[in-house]
C-alpha cells in the first residue's frame, strides 16, 4: 500500500538575503497550493537552531514524509538539513533543497516580481521531485587496514614510513633496485647543505628495518582492481608475480629529468645539465674558469609550456656551490624569470648575488647561443649582444612526467594533466587526493617539487590516506547507480566501459550476464544511466522519473 | 552579477547524467531552449563524465535538428563553479539567441504543432537501442578503436550517427502512422514526405523484424499494420 505523500515546505528569509529581494510571504502562500504539500513554514533563518527545531517539530506533528527547504545552496547546507530529517526520524534522502538565494534573490535583485515568480517555479519543481524521492540507506564497507605506496623516492619512503609508524601494513613497490629515486643523483640539499645520498640512505635504512613495511624493489605494479577499502594489487618482479589486497594507494612515482638532446649544443661534456653538474661535485671533478647556466632549457616553450618550478632554486644552489668550491670561477645565470619564492629562497638568491653570481635576463624569442668558448646573449637593457666566456655550460632542464604515468593512470583510473603529470582531485580542496576515493598522490608525480615540498606532500598524503584506514569502515553516500530493472539488463557492458570509476562489473547470475554496481566505488555521475539503451540503470535521487517530473513542473504553464 | 529571470535550473550530479531524451522531453513539454552546463574538459569532477555529457547533448541536438528544431535551441556550455561571470555570460548569450528565434515553433523549420509531433518521434528514437548503442561506443571507437582496431574520427562517428538518426526517425514515424491505422507505402510516403522507395525499404525491414505485417490489399497496394509486441 502506497503511503500518502505529505510534504512540508520551509521557506527561508535568510534575514534579508532572500526576503529583501523575493516576496517570501507570497512564496509561502503559493507553496500551500502545491500538490502533496500539507505544511508550509516561513523561517527567518531555516538553518538556525529555531529553524531546525521547527522542521523537526513539523516532521513529528504533521507526519511529514518529505521535506523541502527553499533557501540557499545544497553545497553548504544540504548535509545539515538531511541530518535534521534523520534526527526527527525521517530518512535523510526524503529531503529536497531548492536554491532560491543563489538562483533568485542574488541574481535578480532588481526584479522582485520576476524573481519571485522564478522562485515559485523552482519550489514547484522541488516539490514535484520530492514526491518521487525514495528513502536510501548509506553504504558501509570494511577497509583492508593496509596501504600500497608506489615509488621509493623520498616521497614514497616518507609516506610509507608515516603510514607504517601509525601501525598500518605498507607495501612499498619500487621499480628500481635501489631506494632513493632522484635523490640518488643529487649532491647537496638546499638550504641545509645536507648530503643528499646520505639522507637517502638514512631514510632507506628506516624503511628496510621497519617491521610494518614490506619492501619490493625491482618490482612493478601490473594490475589494480577494486576500490577504496579493497584494492587488489598484482606486482611483478622478474618472472614472479605477487598478489595482495590494500585499502588505500599512494602514488609517489616521481618524475624524470629531461635529457636536452639538441638544445643549446648539449653534449654531456662541455654542455651539461644541472644534475650532471651535481655529479661532478660528488666526484669532486668540477673545474671551470667560467660557467654559464641557461634557465628554462626545454621548458616554457611551445613544446613544453609549463614551468618546472624547482630549476631556478637548483641553479641558485649550484651557483653558490661553485662559488664556495672555487671563488674565482665566474658564474652567470641566463634566465627568463627567476622563481625564488618565499623568504628563505629569496635569501638564497641574495646570497648568490653577494657571492658574485651575475644574472642576465634573456628573451625567449632570441635565446642565448652556445658557441666555442663563449655564450652570446642579447642583453635586454643594454640592447646589444654580450659575449660571455664559458668553458662549462649548464642547462637547467625541467622535470618531465614519468614514462609510466599513462599506464599507471589507466591502472588506477585517475587523471593526468596536459603535461602527463598526475592530476589532483581539486586544486584547493583535494590537493593530495585523486578524484577516485582511496588513492592519493605526492611529490614529483604530481608536479616538480623540492625535496622539502615532496616530504610535506608525502606526510600530507599519508595523513589523508590514514583517515579511511583509521575509520576502518567506509560510509558512502547512497546517491549511486542502481540496477532498477535486472530483467532488462542484457549484460552488454556498454556502461562498464564508460564508468569513470570502475564501479560497474558484469557478473554471471541465474538470469545470465548482468551488470553489478559496486556502490562504494560509485560516485553517482549518471553516465551509465544516461547510456543504457535498456534503461535498466538509474541513479538514486536523480532518476529519469524524478528529473522528468522536474521538467514537467518547470514547464507546467507552457504545456 | 545579474542575469535573465527566464532560466530555470535543474540540478544533476554531472553533465554525464544527461540522457538525450531529457532534452527532447523538455521541448515536448514546451521549453524554448535547453542548456546543459558542466565542468571544463580535464576538470570534470567526475573525471570523464562531461565528455559523455557533450556526446549525449550532441546526439539530442542532431536528432532534433533533423526533425526541424533549430539547433540553436540546444547548447552545451562549460564553466567551473568559480566562474560566476562566465555562467552569467553563457546564460545571457543563450537567452538572447532564444529571444531572437522566438518561442518554440518560430524560427524552426516546422511550426507547432507539427514540430512537436516530429520531436516526439525523435524522442522515441533517442530512447531506443540503435542510437544509444553507437553513442555509448563513441568514445571507445574514437580513442581505442573497434574490435578490428579501426579508429574513427569524431567527424566519422557523427556522420554515422546522422544516418542512423535518419533511419530511426523514419522507422519510428512509420510505426506511429501504422499505429493510427493500416496504410500503404504510397500513403506513408505522402504523409512523411519521403520517397516511396525509402519507405518501402523501412517497411520491409519492420516486417522482417516482426514489427509490421500485411493487413490487406487496397486496389493494387498492400496495406501494412503494426504488430503489437508482447511484453515478457
Amino acid at each position: 500500500m502506497a503511503e500518502k505523500i505529505r510534504i512540508g515546505v520551509f521557506v527561508c528569509d535568510c534575514g534579508s538575503n532572500i526576503a529583501g529581494y523575493v516576496d517570501v510571504k507570497e512564496l509561502a502562500e503559493y507553496s500551500r497550493t502545491l500538490p502533496n504539500v500539507v505544511y508550509v513554514k516561513e523561517n527567518l533563518y531555516t538553518c538556525s537552531e529555531s529553524g531546525i527545531n521547527e522542521i523537526k517539530a513539523a516532521i513529528r506533528q504533521q507526519n511529514l514524509n518529505r521535506v523541502v527547504v527553499a533557501s540557499c545552496t545544497p553545497r553548504t547546507h544540504e548535509p545539515l538539513f538531511r541530518g535534521t530529517c534523520e534526527e526527527a526520524g525521517l530518512n535523510p534522502y526524503l529531503f529536497e533543497m531548492v536554491n532560491i538565494r543563489d538562483q533568485c534573490s542574488w541574481v535578480h535583485m532588481q526584479e522582485r516580481e520576476e524573481g519571485t515568480n522564478k522562485a515559485k517555479d523552482l519550489i514547484r519543481m522541488g516539490v514535484a521531485k520530492a514526491a518521487l524521492l525514495e528513502p536510501q540507506e548509506s553504504i558501509k564497507s570494511e577497509m583492508d587496514p593496509n596501504a600500497l605506496v608506489m615509488g621509493g623516492g623520498i616521497s614514497g619512503m616518507t609516506a610509507a614510513l608515516a603510514l607504517a609508524n601509525r601501525g598500518y601494513q605498507v607495501f612499498l613497490v619500487e621499480k628500481q633496485a635501489q631506494l632513493g629515486g632522484l635523490l640518488l643523483k643529487l649532491d647537496k640539499l638546499a638550504p641545509s647543505g645536507a648530503d643528499a645520498a646520505a639522507f637517502a640512505a638514512s631514510q632507506a635504512e628506516l624503511v628496510q628495518k621497519h617491521p610494518k613495511i614490506r619492501l619490493m624493489t625491482s618490482t612493478e605494479v601490473r594490475e589494480i582492481s577494486g576500490y577504496i577499502g579493497h584494492f587488489k594489487v598484482t606486482a611483478a618482479s622478474g618472472g614472479n608475480r605477487d598478489q595482495f589486497g590494500v585499502g588505500v594507494i599512494i602514488v609517489a612515482t616521481g618524475a624524470q629529468v629531461l635529457k636536452p638532446h639538441g638544445l643549446f649544443g648539449y653534449n654531456g661534456k662541455r654542455v651539461i645539465t644541472q644534475l650532471e653538474l651535481e655529479d661532478l661535485f660528488r666526484k669532486d671533478a668540477f673545474s671551470a674558469g667560467n660557467v654559464v647556466m641557461i634557465q628554462c632549457a626545454g621548458a616554457r616553450i611551445e613544446e613544453r609550456k609549463y614551468c618546472s618550478r624547482i630549476c631556478c632554486m637548483v641553479a641558485l644552489k649550484n651557483a653558490i656551490q661553485i662559488k664556495e668550491r672555487s671563488p674565482g670561477t665566474g658564474v652567470r645565470i641566463l634566465y627568463r624569470d627567476i622563481q625564488a619564492y618565499g623568504t628563505e629562497n629569496e635569501e638564497i638568491y641574495r646570497r648568490a648575488r653577494e657571492m658574485g653570481v651575475i644574472f642576465i635576463n634573456y628573451d625567449v624569442s632570441n635565446p642565448p647561443k652556445v658557441e666555442e668558448e663563449k655564450v652570446t646573449v642579447a642583453h635586454q637593457l643594454l640592447g646589444r649582444e654580450l659575449d660571455l666566456p664559458a668553458d662549462l655550460v649548464v642547462l637547467s632542464t625541467p622535470l618531465v612526467a614519468g614514462e609510466d604515468n599513462e599506464a599507471i593512470s589507466k591502472l588506477l583510473r585517475v587523471s593526468l594533466d596536459e603535461n602527463k603529470f598526475f592530476l589532483e582531485g581539486h586544486v584547493k580542496l583535494k590537493p593530495l587526493d585523486f578524484a577516485t576515493d582511496g588513492v592519493y598522490l605526492c611529490g614529483n608525480a604530481h608536479y616538480p617539487a623540492t625535496v622539502r615540498e615532496a616530504i610535506s606532500q608525502a606526510l600530507g598524503a599519508a595523513s589523508r590516506a590514514s583517515i579511511p584506514l583509521a575509520k576502518g569502515v567506509m560510509t558512502v553516500e547512497p546517491i549511486v547507480s542502481t540496477l532498477v530493472d535486472e530483467d532488462a539488463c542484457r549484460g552488454c557492458g556498454l556502461c562498464v566501459a564508460l564508468c569513470p570509476y570502475g564501479a560497474l562489473e558484469i557478473v554471471r547470475t541465474e538470469k545470465g550476464r548482468k551488470v553489478r554496481v559496486i556502490p562504494v566505488a560509485c560516485k553517482g555521475c549518471g553516465v551509465c544511466a544516461a547510456t543504457c539503451y535498456q534503461h535498466a540503470l538509474s541513479i538514486n535521487s536523480y532518476t529519469d522519473e524524478q528529473i522528468g517530473e522536474q521538467i514537467s513542473a518547470c514547464l507546467e504553464a507552457q504545456g | 552579477m545579474q542575469y535573465t529571470t527566464d532560466a530555470r535550473i535543474i540540478r544533476i550530479m554531472c553533465t554525464g547524467r544527461v540522457d538525450p531524451t531529457m532534452i527532447s522531453d523538455a521541448f515536448l513539454k514546451g521549453a524554448d531552449g535547453v542548456m546543459v552546463v558542466g565542468c571544463h574538459f580535464g576538470d570534470c569532477h567526475y573525471i570523464t563524465g562531461n565528455y559523455q555529457g557533450k556526446i549525449k547533448v550532441g546526439i539530442a541536438a542532431r536528432a532534433l535538428d533533423y526533425v526541424g528544431l533549430n539547433p540553436r535551441r540546444v547548447f552545451f556550455g562549460q564553466c567551473s563553479s568559480a566562474e560566476g561571470e562566465r555562467f552569467v555570460k553563457l546564460v545571457t548569450d543563450f537567452d538572447r539567441g532564444i529571444r531572437e528565434l522566438g518561442p518554440l515553433g518560430t524560427g524552426d523549420r516546422l511550426p507547432l504543432p507539427d514540430l512537436k509531433e516530429k520531436i516526439a518521434v525523435a524522442h522515441t528514437a533517442l530512447a531506443k537501442e540503435k542510437i544509444r548503442w553507437v553513442v555509448g561506443k563513441f568514445t571507445e571507437f574514437t580513442t581505442q578503436g573497434n574490435k578490428y582496431g579501426e579508429r574513427f574520427t569524431e567527424h566519422e562517428m557523427w556522420r554515422t550517427l546522422d544516418t542512423i538518426v535518419m533511419d530511426e526517425v523514419a522507422t519510428h514515424e512509420i510505426m506511429r502512422e501504422l499505429r493510427r491505422g493500416s496504410a500503404s507505402v504510397k500513403t506513408l510516403a505522402l504523409q512523411l514526405k519521403l520517397p516511396s522507395s525509402h519507405v518501402l525499404k523501412y517497411v520491409l525491414a519492420l516486417q522482417r523484424r516482426g514489427f509490421a505485417e500485411l493487413a490487406g490489399i487496397d486496389g493494387t497496394s498492400p496495406l501494412y499494420r503494426v504488430v503489437e509486441q508482447k511484453v515478457a
